[in-house]
């Protein structure tokens, strides 16, 4: 059989298909599943929301890339809009428009879940080797010097001065040009992301991938063979335009953890775990402004992380406490997170090509739920809690201080009103952040939670397998089965975590 | 096979989030000024909008509230002396919209209302929101961030996240924010 990428906004496709394995989402989980199980000879579709966009079609662009590349336009968001969720919706899902941020789940985090939680698969005696896999899947390395950017740099040399841990971050680039538009996708493919290995090798392997193609539900979960409902869409990817059907006798899962809930959701399959225990992990922009000339557009527009804040081994939670990573973009996306309105706005804008900016990065607990409400439409709930809140005041005062240290004329936070800190006295200001909802432009890039896997189906959603309890090789592969936040950054967990899955997933199939 | 558009199936967005309930609710809120002027006292304030060629989604009306509200967003600054109007930002969101589905769009024209009836509903000010001064108007638009309805802060976020994307986007802009462009087409030596 040969393994094709198919265009279903393009091309057709018999309305009736089989397959031995669906797999629906194209990014870190599903990918890496399509390619092992591909391999071993089975018979794999995997269904991707998003098209190809390659090369220089990734044009760099805020308003063509975030309306191509991300799910809903760039727009998916919290129902009262206080956090931004960012999600791929693009052949290779995240990994295409993430920040190349290589962090393994810490092996106390590991041993919180194999003990906590039951899954002693994850422990890291047993999960070690599949963590290491996807290190060589990533080419995993630490960002060389000549590429950590200018505003990164800024946070280092505060950091530095204060006296707080920190590290150039280790990434998944191989021949990085330093272009720094990372989070609206590569043009020069330096990435080594699902689209560029995983995808290749899974197609290589005889998979079929099938691009603008929506699953929008699962019939007879309970069946030998399963029925995916699937709609095809437009170019774009704005309207439907057609539909047909797939039977599968194994479906994987790997939409992401609000998708993935989504779908099961809709289609009415698992127990009532199922959308619950969302953790979006949000992180709040802090920007700082300097007389001088920082261009933070170029090379990697994330490198530099302090960490002195963050917890490992924390006995609740796993992974707690807080980073402070640097972070920069484009114009139009940086222009989003500035709290200000009319000139003041615009004098704030105009210096763009001074700022260095934070995202400062806080693991939560469960603390919203994915819901399909009426006609299904998606809906993502989410409180944030006042230890998050708290967490993010602590990170607030701090990183004002580490600019400041290294010269910062201003720290703006963009909270509602504004909060500008000019001195170290003012950081004291941060303990008055509210956090009312829509007031501060919270972004959340790593989803998890919503399909917890737990060895009793009265603990979580999906069994230690992946498999969604009340079903029959119905399996969930991606960042929804995580019981708590596996890591600041969610990539290579996913990677790990479908590895082991899917591996355990051969011996039976 | 074409199959008709659900809205199951649809997608959300920036826009999806002005339930029918959470708009009536704040109408409540404003129930005892608009009902002391009238449907026929609404119209009469809002007078007529210029007649606009090509529009796809938005009407007369509601672009002329969208032009309104990007004027006073991106005034012309020494800073960056751009004018607004030449880029035409309304008809970019008109066409925006076309991709979007029917309930975010329904949402957003309430939503469009809502702004325009504005300084009355929430201001108690005998105007709209067009018919204000610039100086006036950025006042009144200001308070939308840090108003106490959370409706009001999410309809501030979310023309603030997509007219914000759409201007800085534009190369226009550029020169005077100090970025020289998508560097992949700069002529710049590779940095590695």
């Amino acid at each position: 059989m040969s393994g094709a990428i198919i265009d279903l906004s393009k091309e057709s496709v018999p309305e009736a298909l089989s397959t031995e394995v669906c797999i629906v989402g194209s990014g870190c989980g599903g990918a890496t599943a399509a390619r092992l199980l591909a391999e071993a000879g089975h018979e794999v579709i995997v269904l991707e929301e998003g098209r190809d966009l390659v090369g220089p079609e990734r044009n760099q662009r805020d308003s063509e890339m975030y309306d191509q590349l991300y799910m809903d336009r760039g727009g998916r968001a919290t129902s009262d809009l206080s956090v931004s969720v960012l999600q791929g919706r693009v052949l290779g899902g995240g990994g295409v428009i993430n920040a190349c941020d290589v962090v393994p789940a810490p092996e106390p985090v590991l041993a919180h879940w194999a003990g906590k939680y039951g899954l002693e698969d994850f422990a890291p005696g047993r999960f070690g080797s599949f963590a290491e896999d996807a290190l060589d899947d990533l080419s995993a390395s630490r960002i060389p010097e000549s590429l950590v950017n200018s505003a990164n740099n800024k946070l280092r040399v505060g950091a530095e001065a204060l006296g707080y841990r920190g590290e150039v971050m280790m990434h998944n680039r191989v021949g990085c040009q330093g272009l720094g538009t990372c989070l609206i996708g590569c043009p020069v493919h330096a990435k080594r992301n699902p689209r560029m290995v995983a995808l290749p090798k899974a197609i290589a392997a005889g998979a079929r991938v099938f691009t603008r193609a929506r699953a929008v539900e699962i019939r007879q979960p309970g069946q030998e063979v399963k029925e995916i409902r699937v709609r095809t869409l437009d170019p774009l990817g704005y309207h439907e335009q057609g539909e047909l059907m797939l039977r599968a006798k194994v479906v994987i899962v790997a939409a992401n953890a609000i998708a993935s809930a989504q779908l099961l959701l809709r289609s009415g399959i698992g127990n009532l775990h199922v959308g619950r225990n969302l953790m979006l992990q949000p992180q709040l922009p802090v920007i700082g402004f300097f007389k001088e000339e920082i261009n933070g557009f170029d090379l990697v527009p994330q490198s530099y992380a302090v960490t002195e804040f963050e917890q490992e081994d924390n006995q609740d939670h796993g992974l707690w406490g807080y980073r402070i990573e640097g972070i920069m973009g484009t114009p139009g996306i940086v222009s989003t997170l500035l709290p200000f309105s009319g000139a003041e706005a615009m004098q704030e804008m105009a210096q763009y090509n001074r700022m260095a900016a934070s995202l400062l990065l806080a693991p939560d607990q469960p603390s919203g739920r994915v819901e399909v409400g009426r006609g299904g439409r998606l809906i993502i709930q989410y409180e944030q809690r006042p230890d998050h809140q708290e967490r993010l005041r602590q990170a607030v005062y701090n990183t004002a201080r580490i600019y400041l240290a290294v010269g910062a004329t201003q720290v703006v936070v963009p909270t509602g009103p504004p909060l500008v800190i000019r001195t170290t006295g003012d950081a004291k200001k941060a303990r008055e952040i509210a956090f009312a909802p829509a007031t501060a432009p919270l972004v959340s890039a790593h989803q998890q939670g919503t399909v917890r896997m737990a060895p009793s189906e009265r603990d979580g959603g999906a069994d230690p397998d992946g498999k969604v309890y009340g079903t029959r090789d119905i399996y969930v592969f991606d960042s929804s089965g995580f019981p708590s936040s596996a890591s600041s950054h969610t990539m290579t967990p996913i990677i790990a975590a479908s590895r082991m899955l899917t591996t355990k997933l051969l011996t039976r199939i | 096979m074409t199959v008709p558009e659900s809205e199951q199936n649809a997608h959300e967005g920036l826009f999806s989030f002005l339930s029918r309930r959470k708009f009536l609710k704040a109408g409540l809120v404003a129930g005892g000024a608009l009902l002391g002027v009238g449907g026929g006292g609404l119209l009469i304030l809002r007078g007529s909008a210029p007649k606009v060629d090509g529009l796809q989604v938005l009407d007369a009306h509601e672009y002329q509230t969208v032009k309104s509200l990007v004027e006073i967003m991106f005034p012309r600054t020494d800073a960056i002396p751009i004018d607004v109007e030449s880029m035409d930002l309304p008809r970019a969101f008109d066409e925006f919209l076309m991709g979007e589905p029917k309930h975010n769009v329904k949402d957003l024209k309430k939503a469009l209302v809502l702004i325009e009836f504005g300084p009355l509903v929430f201001d108690r000010r005998v105007s709209t929101f067009s018919r204000l001064d610039p100086e006036a108007r950025l006042d009144h638009w200001k308070g939308w961030a840090t108003s106490d309805s959370l409706l009001r802060r999410q309809v501030s976020v979310a023309m603030r996240k997509f007219f914000n994307l759409v201007f800085f986007d534009r190369e226009a802009v550029w020169p005077f924010i100090g970025y020289p462009g998508p560097s992949l087409y700069r002529s710049r030596s590779v940095k590695q």
